[in-house]
């Protein structure tokens, strides 16, 4: 029994004792301040507030938040703690154009700790939440285009002109930094042109009710601007790919084939060339060969043998012919070949005409036998070169030389049967009094001595240029001094003047040199 | 002789005529034109509503510029706690302070509660304009805003009238409201008051004053006249 009241009086103070050494233990205290005390109204209707609070002091702490608006002077308790540490103000509870002041106590068993009072309008902290659902329908058929749709947050009410929202959005490609902002009043729509092609692009959008402050973001919607199928590019690369093809195909063959197409291209230029010679003979350097070459496959054109001017002269005597009136001291000339046909004939020199008209008139006696040889119509019919007579004259080539004082030395060459030929064998006519006969053969060298026939004959057939062009039937000895084309072929014989007219008596010929 | 003087009293009599009856029309106000003659601009309803919001919501971001910009000028130091009991000179107009509030509240008395509003503030803002011309500086720190604010009220007043007016015409408003119209009658009440506001909370209540006419005339507009903006 004693025990027992000793217990009863010792138990308060032995409780405050275990308090003491409990708060010593522990150090409690009164709780922290609260903190950052908001207050935020999304739709302009209702309210609420949030605070941060402080330490607990090791206490159960317990937050109260006391409101008092302008005009009333009594403290009010928070309506709604729905969350911890906020308080909701609905619209009963909230009024516009009043002040407010609130303030948050946190009290615990040792104590109260007030928040700093906290005063504001409702027209000051107006914030609305971030818009939503927002959508992005990309379109390229014409003009690509991006249409940003949203819907306003649902607590708001915009129908009964309480509430004027304004939007802002933002975009920007998602590699980019930089956003580019755009305003829409009161749209919930917005078009963007100025998009590109292939590119993903990151959208944002906001609010504001009236003029207060912005909403946050929303969070960011992704859309991917597709490209144009017809400006496929592997459509293209494979269009561009396989018509290489061909075109490498036809520069390897170009390339392999350089020199076949270079050919076609630039012909070749054909080098001088002589016909019938043979470059590489020249080459090797053979003259044999090469006179060969040059001389023997040519063809020449036929060549009468001829004298040399100089050396071969004719002794125009007057006893030998008679038939040349003494008057008359005219040298004569008669070409080689000279066609004293009557046609021809016409086309002499007067002189010559003349000449043997005088001679047609004063001899009368000449033989027919020459007209065989048709040398001069005329000549014929007065003095005609019978054979004989050709032999004799023959003969008399042979002889020496007569000086004949009257007149000068006459180079004429002799010519008989084959002046008696037909045309046939006239190669050209070269000038007026000139046949040149054909011949092909390279005349021979001649023997003045023993074949005169020959050479005769010879030079019947045969021509050269050289003496045909040169003579004249003026009057004048020209005999143009050539050198032989054909070594073979030696100078003319013995000239003899149309063996008629020799045989008519008008000339006689030295002896010509051989010429070689 | 009677031919002339029958004449002559015919004449006097249509001269009389014409002066008289032409004179109750000039003696009222200039009705808004309702036919579409030519040089007479027929606005519809919405349209002035309109027109009047903007010049609301304009007037309103001018008295908020110039109240922080007051603010930042002269008084550097924002922190004053128990800062004020708002002693607005229009106090006792009584006004809705909430969306319901204002709904409820019927036309006519929602017009009259604006007008009260753009009246009482005319003489005090050209007062505070006064006040203001020793502060040069502040003039052109603020950019000359009062003397704007103060030609504002005017004009938004002149437009709500025509506004009231034009409903009046439509017979959407009773003409109940034309009784108040006077100025005078405002001045006359309270008008001593003002004078003791200081002009940070003169600036204060401005602000918060154009912001409720805004707001009433949105409320105003919806309800009369919904279309498109609402």
């Amino acid at each position: 029994m004693v025990c027992a009241r000793m217990v009863k009086h010792l138990r308060l103070p032995l409780l405050l004792l275990l308090l003491a050494l409990a708060a010593e233990c522990n150090s409690m205290s009164k709780p922290g301040k609260p903190d950052k005390l908001g207050c935020r109204s999304p739709d302009k209707e209702t309210f609420f507030c949030w605070w941060t609070p402080g330490s607990d002091g090791g206490l159960p702490t317990v937050h109260r938040l006391y409101y008092k608006t302008e005009g009333r002077e009594t403290v009010r308790q928070c309506p709604d703690y729905h969350t911890a540490h906020s308080c909701f103000f609905s619209k009963t509870y909230t009024s516009i154009w009043v002040e407010y002041t609130v303030i948050v106590e946190a009290s615990n068993a040792l104590g109260n700790t007030s928040s700093d009072p906290l005063t504001f309008d409702l027209m000051d902290i107006v914030k609305p939440y971030a818009p939503e659902n927002v959508t992005l329908v990309v379109s390229i058929e014409d003009n690509p285009h991006l249409t940003i749709q949203w819907h306003t947050p649902s607590n708001i009410d915009t129908k009964s002109g309480w509430v004027t929202l304004k939007n802002q959005l933002r975009i920007k490609p998602e590699k980019s930094k930089i956003w580019k902002n755009y305003t829409s009043d009161t749209q919930t729509h917005f078009t963007i042109y100025n998009i590109e092609l292939g590119v993903v692009y990151m959208v944002e959008v906001r609010c504001a009710i009236d003029n207060s402050a912005w909403s946050e973001w929303t969070n960011t919607t992704f859309v991917k601007v597709p490209n144009f199928p017809r400006t496929d590019n592997s459509f293209w690369i494979l269009v561009f790919s396989l018509s290489l093809i061909p075109l490498l195909a036809a520069m390897i063959i170009l390339i392999l084939k350089r020199k076949t197409v270079k050919k076609y291209i630039l012909p070749p230029v054909p080098a001088p060339k002589i016909r019938g010679v043979d470059v590489q003979l020249l080459k090797s350097g053979r003259s044999e060969d090469v006179i060969n070459a040059m001389l023997l496959n040519q063809r020449f054109p036929v060549m009468m043998p001829w004298k040399d001017q100089n050396e071969d002269y004719l002794i125009v005597s007057d006893k030998e012919t008679s038939y040349l009136p003494l008057e008359k001291n005219k040298i004569f000339i008669l070409p080689v070949a000279i066609t004293l046909d009557s046609e021809v004939q016409s086309k002499e020199t007067s002189e010559v005409d003349r000449f043997l008209k005088d001679s047609e008139s004063s001899s009368e006696e000449s033989s027919d036998k020459t007209k065989s040889s048709q040398l001069l119509t005329k000549c014929p019919s007065t003095n005609v070169l019978n054979d004989e007579k050709a032999n004799q004259l023959k003969g008399v080539t042979e002889k020496i030389i007569q000086p004949f004082g009257i007149s000068g030395y006459v180079d004429i060459p002799r010519h008989e049967h084959t002046l008696e030929a037909d045309y046939s064998q006239v190669n050209e006519v070269n000038g007026d009094n000139i046949l040149i006969t054909k011949k092909e053969n390279v005349p021979h060298t001649l023997d003045t001595q023993g074949q005169e026939g020959g050479v005769l004959d010879d030079y019947s057939r045969k021509h050269s240029d050289s003496v045909n062009a040169s003579i004249r039937a003026k009057g004048y000895i020209d005999w143009v001094n050539q050198k032989p084309k054909n070594p073979y072929v030696t100078g003319h014989s013995e000239i003899g003047v149309c063996p008629q007219l020799v045989g008519c008596g008008y000339v006689d010929t030295f002896p010509p040199p051989a010429v070689i | 002789m009677p031919g002339n003087i029958r004449s002559v009293s015919v004449v006097s009599v249509a001269l009389l005529c014409l002066v008289f009856c032409s004179q109750p029309t000039t003696l009222d106000a200039a009705p808004l034109c309702t036919n579409a003659e030519a040089g007479c601009h027929v606005l519809s309803l919405a349209n002035l509503f309109d027109r009047v919001i903007q010049h609301s919501a304009r007037m309103h971001g001018i008295s908020n510029d110039l109240h922080s910009e007051f603010e930042l000028y002269f008084l550097p130091s924002k922190n004053q706690i128990g800062r004020v009991s708002r002693n607005c000179h229009t106090s006792n107009i009584l006004t809705p302070n909430g969306k319901e509030n204002a709904q409820r509240m019927a036309r006519e008395e929602l017009t009259e509660v604006i007008l009260k509003l753009l009246v009482a503030w005319r003489d005090p803002l050209w007062h505070f304009h006064q006040s203001m011309t020793h502060f040069h500086d502040f003039i052109d720190f603020s950019s000359n805003k009062s003397l704007k604010m103060s030609d504002m009220v005017h004009e938004l007043r002149k437009g709500v009238q025509k506004v009231v007016e034009k409903m009046q015409m439509l017979g959407i408003l009773s003409n109940s409201v034309s009784s108040l119209m006077s100025p005078e009658a405002f001045l006359a009440s309270g008008s001593a008051e003002w004078r003791l506001m200081k002009d940070y909370e003169l600036l204060y209540c401005f602000r918060r004053d154009s912001n409720k006419v805004q707001n009433y005339l949105k409320i105003l507009k919806c309800r009369i006249v919904p279309e498109d903006g609402c």
